[in-house]
């Protein structure tokens, strides 16, 4: 295992940054178990779909529909539970059509070649219009299932698992993504395409289909964490996760992804999306005002960025 | 460079920091929004209650004003942090149940106001009778209507306990007039002023007839963004004063529009009432004492001839800048 690279080390100091200052400042609560627990529960969802973003931002592309199939997902769960579906068939009936939605995306994107920015612009309406559509403009309550434990506080009988379920699937597809991108052939080829699109054609790789593909993954992402919220609401809502895509991708950002392509990682997205939680913790514990929070968070997105233009120099 | 911005932010923090030392009582309120004025009255009668009582309270709202997972975040927050008790607005009577039953297995105890939630998990749920707040306005528009007419209502918004509750008791109470007819009563005003604003001009359009008069005779919206997006929009027409016109709860410019004659009546609640009932409740109950399980706020209908009368006048004008 390598040490990580440069790009991840310079988020990764933020966060312990950000971190041992909430410790310091902030009430004793703050550096408890149990507050980091809540931390890593607060990561999962924005985490999630993060991860099938860095794969859509790597290849040189730009997924805003993310939030809005976070919001259909929770409502298709909601709904195939009240059809009388399983759980488990429920939530991969969340992660299907977040797929759907994400081949959507990657289908204009190649056959009709408009740019990613402008067809996921389009269909972050078109989603969210479909998951109020579904939903009848309401949220959809649900009986209550295990999907509910998935991210919920951990009960005492429980304890033996440290954190939730759905922490530990965040952390296993992070892992898995990560090896995927550094070691197979499909990982590199994303990472080529990102980097000069006309040259990964040139070397034999088929662009289109990959592109495709990294799309369905960002969707199914997506739809893996609408699961995870409906988990955290217990309803079906249509309305949640309005402008979450942009936590998404200030996460990708924050962690040394780069808009422009070719450059990102799955660690450095974690991270990210980790010094996101921890500010708002932090606030949130310290009693401070919402405005300094978005102000705090507004400036460390705008310093990752100038850091990584800075880099590119 | 790093060192710059962390000597920022932690002045920042320092300067904005409030830390309550650990010996106080810390009771945390959490609101559903912090822009609306009715959330200013509650927080100004929970910081009556808590100067009175000599208790700390935390205001902190959640960072969307209709996201229901920012809210569950903020409750979650204060949770570990361990305060001594939880006095909480829900945005939504089922996503917040979850929350409310770790905090109360932490031994958090939490007082609901405002609006209800589908759960036993409280202590005592402190709130508007707002079934019996819709009747009113119900019962006014009819009195105004003499018993005949066309009307309109402009919902508020999907998923919120205390407005629907509204609109129903607006709804049962029309019902016993027959030749009253409700023209629409399936459109949503949303969240803030500018969807209200957005859906009232929406919803005026196709009953505005070619010489600029409406086909409709009355209009009821049952909260403060819905009542002033549907004020705008027929004063921006010049329909004002056309029909009947009676809102819920008040602000400066409802005041103004009361006055001038734009709108017939405001039902209000007691928001300072709630906030300030809502902390000495938890304080109470976190003495040992016994509390009651439902208090009502109470709600008053004003119109123009009763709006300078010094009881409601507080009402319409609450007292939240000191």
């Amino acid at each position: 295992m390598k040490l990580p690279s440069r790009n991840v080390l310079a988020p990764l100091l933020g966060l312990l940054g950000v971190y041992a200052l909430f410790a310091l400042l902030g009430p004793d609560s703050f550096s408890s178990a149990r507050n980091l627990e809540t931390m890593a529960r607060q990561t999962t969802i924005v985490g999630i779909a993060a991860i099938g973003m860095t794969l859509v931002i790597i290849s040189g592309g730009i997924d805003l529909s993310a939030g809005s199939i976070i919001a259909l997902s929770t409502v298709v769960v909601a709904a195939t539970m009240n059809a009388g579906a399983s759980p488990l068939v429920s939530a991969i009936a969340g992660m299907g059509a977040g797929a759907a939605a994400g081949l959507l995306n990657g289908l204009i994107i190649t056959r009709l070649r408009v740019v990613p920015f402008i067809v996921t612009l389009g269909t972050l309406l078109i989603v969210r219009g479909l998951a109020k559509g579904i939903a009848d403009e309401q949220k959809i309550d649900a009986p209550l299932s295990w999907l509910i434990d998935l991210l919920a506080a951990l009960s005492p009988s429980m304890r033996w698992m440290i954190v939730p379920p759905g922490v530990w699937l965040l952390l296993l597809l992070a892992v898995g993504v990560a090896a995927m991108l550094r070691s197979t052939p499909v990982g590199r080829h994303i990472v080529a395409t990102g980097s000069s699109e006309a040259t990964a054609r040139l070397c034999g790789i088929r662009v289109e289909r990959l592109k495709t593909g990294v799309y369905v993954a960002s969707g199914a992402a997506a739809g893996v964490a609408g699961v995870m919220q409906f988990s955290r609401l217990t309803v079906g809502d249509p309305t949640v996760a309005v402008g979450l895509e942009l936590d998404v991708i200030a996460a990708v950002v924050i962690g040394g992804g780069s808009l422009s392509g070719g450059e990102g990682s799955i660690l450095g997205t974690l991270v990210g999306a980790l010094i996101m939680t921890v500010i708002r913790s932090g606030c949130s514990q310290m009693g401070l005002p919402n405005w300094v929070q978005e102000i705090v968070t507004g400036g460390i997105i705008v310093a990752a960025v100038a850091l990584d233009r800075w880099r590119h120099r | 460079m790093r060192r710059l911005w962390l000597l920022a932010l932690s002045c920042l923090l320092l300067s904005c920091g409030e830390s309550p030392d650990s010996g106080r009582t810390t009771i945390v309120v959490i609101p559903k929004g912090t822009t609306h004025e009715f959330w200013k009255s509650i927080h100004a009668g929970a910081r009556r209650a808590a100067t009175d009582l000599d208790v700390d309270i935390i205001w902190k709202g959640p960072l969307k004003e209709d996201d229901r997972e920012a809210q569950i975040a903020v409750v979650e927050n204060f949770i570990s942090r361990g305060v001594s008790g939880i006095v909480l607005a829900p945005l939504d009577d089922a996503a917040l149940r979850v929350p409310v039953l770790n905090a109360t297995r932490s031994g958090i105890p939490v007082i609901i106001i405002d609006s209800g939630l589908q759960s036993d998990d409280y202590i005592s749920f402190v709130a508007t009778d707002n079934h019996q707040g819709g009747r009113m306005a119900g019962q006014e528009m009819a009195r105004r209507l003499e018993g005949r007419g066309r009307i309109v209502m402009l919902r508020y918004q999907e998923g919120s306990a205390s407005t629907m509750k509204r609109e129903q008791g607006f709804l049962d109470a029309i019902a016993e007039s027959p030749d009253i007819v409700v023209v629409s009563d399936n459109q949503h005003g949303g969240a803030t002023t500018e969807s209200a604003y957005a859906a009232s001009e929406n919803l005026l359009a196709p009953l505005q007839t070619q010489d600029g008069t409406l086909t409709i005779d009355g209009i009821f919206c049952p909260n403060e963004s819905t009542t002033f997006g549907m004020l705008r929009a027929l004063q921006d027409r010049q329909l004002n004063g056309q029909v009947r016109f009676i809102g819920f709860d008040s602000s400066e410019k409802l005041v103004e529009g009361l006055t001038a004659g734009d709108l017939d009546a405001l039902v209000l609640q007691n928001p300072m009432a709630m906030g300030d009932i809502g902390v000495r409740t938890m304080v109470a109950h976190l003495q040992g004492k016994p509390v009651e399980r439902r208090i009502d706020t109470g709600v008053v209908l004003v119109t123009r001839d009763n709006m300078n009368e010094s009881t409601v006048a507080e009402l319409l004008r609450p007292p939240i800048d000191d």
